[in-house]
């Protein structure tokens, strides 16, 4: 325990500011009153306090055998009286106490050197509780605002790829406002949209279902992530908890991660304000190799020769003449190669005083995108954090309020797909008096989308309220309130100018599809803590109760027939309009939760965490179930054989075991019911089923298992934690598939299946340099994880006999499996594994293809040197994925191609892997084309390095404030060996991740 | 170990702890009492209000009709019989000799005209898809009024009356296109999950039996205005072509009389300018449009104005089997000119944009019977029955009385004056070529792409993935 002398009332604010962190007061000093050396003539001492990564706030600043203390503030400066001989003591929780005499100075800058072996004394959030991190039983993966604010994007999300073991995220789009896959641990549920993991903001579960319709959002391949509402600048750590120990406390909830987000809060002092700002350039990171016109044409002359028609056919304008053929357009370039526009700006006011401290801070995103047009994300956020503590330190209160308006403007769809097969000489865009071309209806010209838009205006708020009073020195009840609301307003239009003209349609024909989505939840989760020193042991335990509810609503309508196209957002001009959903939905959800921490000599520790969990998901009699985790921990290194080893520093082993859940399932779903179509017949909107129900389902589990070594060696300069899992989700809740013949797709019910996903994990963290001028520290990470299904009784009658494979994992594509072309005849064979003489999809689809990752991981370097600041992050994925073959129509018809297909077959015994051209005549053609996309040769090695993240910064060395110039990077530099546009992608068909480069200036006084 | 804690402490701690303790059971007792009180009750919700009970939907008349109704607005809007370009009036005057396909290559229609479907094609599962959601609830409806308590008879008898003729109808299509289909008569998912295939003949007569139950249950008069709601004569209709396409003539004329010699609700229509008006006496069935004052789906999916064709145009050879003075040609195509190229398109819907509903989709109309009933006619040897019911077509479309005097000329002309009667109807052409075994000799010609085994659609690749009973897929694909 750490001894400071500090005064009274400045304790508190040390308190609120280090998040977590455990510095420990001595009593005797504590409850003295604020001491003024009188003997000598005391003066001012100022300064700023940095690290290798910058400016520090919160060091304690002390006189050395007085109680006089003071903190540094939010930019690293402090002032303290102080007398001509005194002795300054900085100290900070992670950092290596630093002692200055004064001899007479007036101003001290103090560089703080990390003390690694600290790091194992913060604390760490795991949602209900905290705990040391040295002492913790669970799995937790955590980063930083530091790490955060390094990087130039807008989602949080995007600031965790590659940083945490065992977290695999990739970007669905790089349209800005799109989403995210988050798989912590691999894939728990058969259900595809069964993975995601809890998001909790301070203390509040944030709903993850999508709100929209999906009608409108055909731009954006996969639902908006949810957390797109909570502005990066804003948030001071990130926690995921991965493991049984960690997770079974959320019970119901767990099975697939908690990612848990911490917003900053204010720090007490002198009213400190902060802005950055900052714009950058976005753009795609490179393009496909398509065919120039000559090329092109060559092969759709080729192609119809090889099909025996001639003259070419009256409808093939790209090649029969009617189009020049001699231009050539880039059409990657033209809908797809623009410039987005990155502009962030952030601004903060902080401050407060011993008691209550304050944090105020305003944020506006905006990103255009590299599509034409004139279109643009908006992102604006207000922030509001409050703390209070009475004086006698019982009563304590937390209130976080977080507002964030959204405003998408985008073209209703993704140019990628058109941009890559529309012929090299189709004609220009424009006519020359600036209307679309259509070429005499003969070009379906692909700015026609620009004339439709998609804008989503999203308003939510979160707002958190903790309230704690202290019973007892050994109990303490809190309770934490929480609401959020969100209002979700989209729009498509589909103009009558959006079609070809020779349909002679005008506004009569345009439409309009506007929905209006609410949500609103509150959370109250009262607890009580109790925790008692037992000999030479603690115990802490706590219980509580969660108490849920969330209502949404929903309107989405569809009119038609306007007067104008200028009035298309006037439902009123509207000659039709019709509801298509009216909808409203109820979630409830309650739980009782405990945990039993007992914690011997900070060597021995055993973690008992329990969940009961009720949710208005299930059906009557299915409500309820138990979910439960035991996690113990050994601090070897602290047993007397290691005690003051000069080699190992640190070690501890940790196991945990325990069940969690998933009801990520919608409302509703056992509910036999009808409700309104939306569909006008003779004046009376009809009624249809809702869906086939089951009333019988019931909760799906997760066992996790869990072992795990961490070890800290030469004063935890070299810190590795390897961590192997081994997780069974059972009892799966899934829509079971149904053949068309049920009249639905799907029905939802439990299977018997069992699902494994097992891994490794390993951290490594490494201070490979530290001295006063420099400063070079690694952090590696990679992790193997293995997803297999290990049970599934009738797999073979059942309808999911054709997808999965027991002992394969569940993330497989079973296709036929590539031969090559036929020398003799041009087209691609496949294998005929049943020697039947006929490739048919179920005996021969038997090439299994498995996309989940082997491996994946990143390295992070931090490296300072004085003023300057550099960090970097190489992300590295073993997998596969679909190639670009998967892009582009029959080679031969009228659809561009990559140069690939100049390699294609011509005569007999040519060896060539492309298949002969043709137009789409020639069936046995056709046919071994789209078996080909069905087959193993669209899917290759898409294994990669990325350059994710570059920062660098540069301190201007101020006196009275701080000013930092700074550049970041992402996405900057790839090495792959893949075939497509960006190996990393999952969404084929649409923009990828843009490469961002930002350059802007952060400063505070 | 509390005991011990206190004991630690001085006396005026414990004081202090002891009113801490009161306060902390206090708050144990509230927390404890807020849970039990509301352990069961809290996660129970109500129904949504946008959302009735299956049971209750059927107790009531109004909801009741609504549920029926539904699957109307569905025939309309999705599946085999609508009039977008996903139904059967598009894609198999693609697949067959009507149409020709204009639209770029990135169209799913692509792949019907070029007679290169696939069993994995999407837009012949979402056609399976969108026919078996009909039927279910179809079957639901008929499910829901057996067991309703108080639902008013005559609702009971109608509603059952019409869904077991929706039933009947959509499997009709559906077996013609797949051959051996399951024919599905439950809503139960479990027994509708693995169903086999069942014969061709077995499925007809399975229709057949249904139109009957439905003859016996439909009222005679139409229970909307505008016909658009099916009656007795509506299956009677139906019985009729199912009889046709059985070679039961007999019993096909008998049907196709029954609903011609209904004079007081069906009178032939002579004006080909308003056949395919709304007020029609001629229709048998219509669709009611998706909104108050709209027109057809079709007349969106075919017309255009300016040419090239956006989407589609009919054949030159379709065009040429009009002879020059067949009012059909001018009245129910238009000519579409840039100068150099003259495109032709169907225009028996002519209006898309009129303040007041004009036009209705129709599915079943009166000169089907009386084509219906000479083709029976003439195979019954009635030659000159046959002849009669022909000219009446031929004399509405301008037309002198056919010429034809042998039964074998007699049939060519019915075949004859169904294309030009009935073009891009729902796929009339392709289901006469292929019920009068000319399908391969004439689409050979007519198409490239044409295969022995295209006379079939495959059944979905993901239905057979899904239900091995459905194998074998048919041959060829």
């Amino acid at each position: 325990m750490k001894k400071i002398t500090i005064n009274n009332v400045k304790r508190t604010l040390m308190h609120s500011f280090i998040i977590g962190s455990s510095l420990f007061f001595s009593k005797v000093m504590a409850n003295n009153a604020l001491v003024y050396p009188t003997r000598q003539q005391t003066q001012q001492i100022s300064g700023v306090v940095s690290d290798a990564n910058g400016l520090v706030s919160g060091v304690s600043v002390s006189i050395k055998s007085k109680t006089i203390g003071t903190l540094s503030n939010f930019n690293g400066q402090y002032s303290i009286m102080a007398t001509a001989n005194d002795t300054l003591v900085f100290s900070h929780m992670g950092y290596k106490t630093v002692v200055v005499p004064i001899n007479g100075q007036t101003h001290i800058n103090v560089k703080l050197l990390v003390d690694m072996t600290t790091l194992q004394e913060v604390k760490i959030n795991t949602g209900y509780y905290s705990v040391k991190d040295s002492e913790r039983t669970g799995s937790i993966a955590k980063i930083t605002s530091k790490v955060i604010e390094s990087q130039p994007v807008s989602n949080a999300l995007a600031t965790m790829q590659g940083r945490m073991a065992g977290v695999h995220i990739t970007q669905t789009t790089g349209v800005p406002g799109g989403g995210f896959n988050v798989q912590i641990r691999g894939q728990n549920s058969i259900r595809t949209n069964g993975n995601n993991p809890l998001y909790v903001i301070n203390g509040v579960p944030y709903a993850s279902d999508p709100i929209g319709t999906g009608i409108n959002s055909t731009v954006i391949p996969t639902q908006p992530s949810p957390l797109n509402s909570i502005n990066p600048d804003q948030i001071e750590s990130i926690e995921v908890l991965k493991d049984a120990d960690a997770t079974a406390i959320y019970g119901s909830r767990g099975a697939n991660g908690v990612v848990l987000i911490t917003t900053k809060k204010g720090v007490a002092g002198k009213t400190r304000f902060t802005s950055s700002i900052s714009q950058g350039v976005g753009a795609v990171t490179s393009y496909l190799n398509l065919l120039k016109t000559p090329e092109y044409l060559a092969m759709r002359q080729e192609a119809f020769a090889n099909d025996g028609i001639s003259p070419i056919p009256y409808y093939a304008y790209d090649v029969n003449g009617t189009w020049d053929q001699d231009r050539y357009t880039n059409w990657q370039k033209e809908l797809f190669g623009g410039t987005a526009s990155i502009t962030d700006i952030y601004a903060a006011l902080s401050g407060g005083s011993a008691q209550t401290q304050f944090l105020l801070s305003a944020n506006y995103n905006k990103q255009t995108t590299v599509f034409p047009g004139d279109f643009s994300y908006n992102k604006g956020n207000v922030y509001l954090n409050l703390n209070h503590q009475s004086k006698d330190k019982k009563f304590s209160t937390n209130v976080s309020v977080g507002y964030t308006v959204q405003n998408n403007n985008q073209p209703r769809t993704d140019f990628f797909r058109e941009a890559i097969s529309i012929p090299p000489n189709a004609p220009e865009l424009y006519n020359e008096d600036g209307s679309l071309n259509w070429e005499n209806n003969t070009f379906n010209n692909p700015l026609r989308n620009l004339e439709g838009k998609y804008l989503a205006k999203t308003n939510d708020m979160i707002a958190n309220v903790v309230m704690s009073y202290q019973i007892a020195s050994f109990l303490q009840l809190s309770s934490s309130f929480g609401y959020t609301t969100l209002s979700n307003n989209e729009t498509t239009t589909i103009p009558s100018t959006e079609f070809n003209p020779a349909w002679g349609l005008d506004s009569q024909y345009s439409s309009l599809i506007a929905s209006n989505a609410n949500r609103k939840s509150w959370i109250i989760e009262p607890q009580l803590n109790f925790t008692k020193t037992l000999g030479k042991g603690v115990l802490n335990a706590l219980v509580g109760a969660t108490f849920q509810s969330q209502t949404s609503d929903q309107l989405v309508q569809y009119a038609f027939g306007f007067a104008s196209n200028s009035l298309i957002y006037n439902l009123a001009s509207a000659s039709n309009v019709y509801t298509l959903v009216s909808d409203d939905s109820q979630y409830k959800y309650q739980a009782f939760f405990g945990r039993i921490n007992f914690n011997w000599q900070k060597k021995y520790i055993i973690n008992l965490t329990g969940r009961r969990d009720g949710s208005s998901r299930f059906g009557p009699g299915k409500q309820y179930a138990n979910f439960g985790a035991i996690g113990v921990a050994w601090l070897f290194s602290k047993e007397k054989f290691l005690n003051n080893n000069s080699v190992l520093s640190f070690g501890k082993l940790r196991a945990s075991y325990g069940i969690t859940g998933n009801d990520q399932i919608g409302d509703y779903q056992y509910l036999d019911t009808y409700a309104s179509s939306g569909l006008n017949y003779d004046g009376v909107i009809g009624l249809q089923p809702t869906r086939l129900f089951n009333s019988q389902f019931g909760w799906e589990t997760n066992k996790k298992f869990e072992l795990a070594l961490e070890a800290g060696f030469l004063q935890d300069r070299i810190f590795l934690t390897t961590a192997w899992y081994n997780n069974r989700s059972s009892n799966q809740l899934t829509g079971l598939p149904l053949p068309g013949t049920t009249g639905f797709s799907s029905i939802q019910s439990n299977l018997d299946a069992v699902v494994q996903n097992r891994g490794v994990e390993l951290t490594l963290r490494t201070v490979n340099i530290q001295n006063e001028k420099v400063n070079w520290s690694s952090d590696f990470n990679i992790s193997w994880s293995h997803n297999k299904l290990l049970a599934f009784p009738e797999l073979e009658s059942s309808t999911y006999a054709n997808r999965y494979i027991i002992g394969q994992p569940l993330n497989i594509q079973k296709g036929y499996h590539f031969t090559g072309v036929n020398p003799q005849t041009g087209i691609y064979t496949f294998k005929d594994v049943n020697d039947d003489g006929v490739i048919s999809p179920l005996n021969d689809k038997t090439s299994i293809q498995n996309f989940n990752p082997q491996y994946f991981g990143g390295l992070q370097n931090q490296i300072s040197y004085k003023n300057w600041q550099l960090d970097f992050l190489f992300q590295f994925v073993k997998q596969k994925n679909y190639n670009s073959s998967v892009y582009f129509g029959l080679p031969g018809s009228q659809f561009n191609q990559p140069v690939g297909v100049l390699n294609h077959w011509q005569q007999p015994d040519d060896d060539a892997p492309y298949q002969l051209y043709s137009d789409g005549s020639n069936g046995a053609v056709v046919d071994a084309f789209y078996k080909f996309l069905e087959s193993d040769a669209t899917i290759s090695d898409a294994s990669f390095i990325r350059l994710k993240n570059v920062s660098l910064s540069y301190n201007i060395p101020l006196k009275k404030a701080q000013c930092k110039l700074f550049f970041k990077g992402q996405n900057l530099a790839t090495f792959t060996k893949y075939d497509g546009v960006d190996p990393e992608f999952q969404s084929p068909g649409y923009i990828p991740p843009l490469r961002i480069l930002s350059a802007g200036v952060k400063f505070s006084f | 170990m509390m005991k011990k804690y206190n004991n630690n402490n001085s006396n005026q701690h414990n004081t202090k702890n002891k009113s801490k303790r009161l306060l902390f059971i206090l708050f144990c007792l509230i927390i404890v009492l807020i849970s039990f009180w509301s352990c069961d009750d809290f996660v129970e919700v109500d129904l949504p209000n946008s959302q009735l009970t299956s049971n209750g939907v059927f107790e009531e008349k109004s909801t009741a009709d609504a549920a029926m109704i539904n699957i109307y607005s569905k025939i309309r809007e999705v599946g085999l019989l609508t009039g977008t370009s996903s139904g059967l009036s598009l894609v198999l005057g693609n697949y067959a000799d009507e149409l020709d396909f204009y639209g770029n290559s990135q169209n799913g229609a692509v792949a019907f005209y070029n007679n290169s479907l696939l069993a994995s094609n999407p837009d012949v599962n979402g056609l399976w898809n969108a026919s078996y959601n009909q039927i279910y609830e179809a079957n639901a409806v008929i499910q829901g009024v057996e067991n309703a308590v108080n639902l008013p008879s005559s609702s009971r008898t109608q509603l059952k009356g019409e869904a077991l003729f929706v039933r009947a109808l959509i499997h009709f299509y559906l077996v013609n296109l797949f051959n051996d289909i399951p024919y599905i008569t439950t809503t139960n998912y479990q027994e509708n999950s693995n169903v086999s295939r069942q014969s061709f003949n077995e499925v007809l007569s399975l229709i057949k039996s249904d139109l009957q139950e439905a003859i016996q249950l439909l009222p005679s008069e139409y229970i909307s205005a505008n016909r658009l709601r099916p009656n007795k004569f509506t299956a009677h209709a139906l019985l009729a072509r199912v009889n046709l396409y059985l070679g039961q003539w007999l019993e096909a004329s008998n049907q196709a009389s029954i609903v011609i010699d209904n004079t007081s609700l069906y009178v032939y229509e002579q004006d080909l300018d308003k056949i395919f008006l709304k007020e029609s006496t001629a229709t048998i069935w219509q669709l009611a449009p998706g909104f108050v004052g709209g027109n057809t789906l079709e007349s969106n999916t075919f017309n255009f104005t300016i040419g090239p064709p956006p989407l589609s145009a009919l054949t030159t050879s379709f065009m040429a089997s009009f002879t020059p003075n067949d009012l059909r040609k001018t009245h129910w195509t238009r000519a579409i000119t840039d100068g150099t190229t003259t495109w032709y398109h169907p225009f028996k819907y002519k209006f898309s944009d009129t303040a007041s509903s004009v036009e209705h989709s129709i599915i079943f109309r009166l000169p089907e019977m009386h084509l219906i009933r000479a083709e029976a006619r003439a195979y019954l040897g009635n030659l000159s029955g046959a002849k009669e019911d022909v000219n009446i077509i031929r004399n509405t479309a301008g037309l002198a009385n056919t010429t034809a005097i042998s039964g074998e000329q007699v049939l060519a002309a019915i075949l004859i004056e169904r294309q030009l009667e009935f073009f891009t109807e729902f796929g009339h052409r392709f289901f006469d070529l292929k019920r009068t075994d000319n399908i391969q000799s004439v689409l050979s010609l007519e198409k490239p792409g044409w295969d022995t085994h295209d006379v079939l659609f495959p059944i979905p690749e993901i239905e057979i993935s899904l239900n091995s009973n459905l194998l074998p897929q048919n041959p060829g694909y």
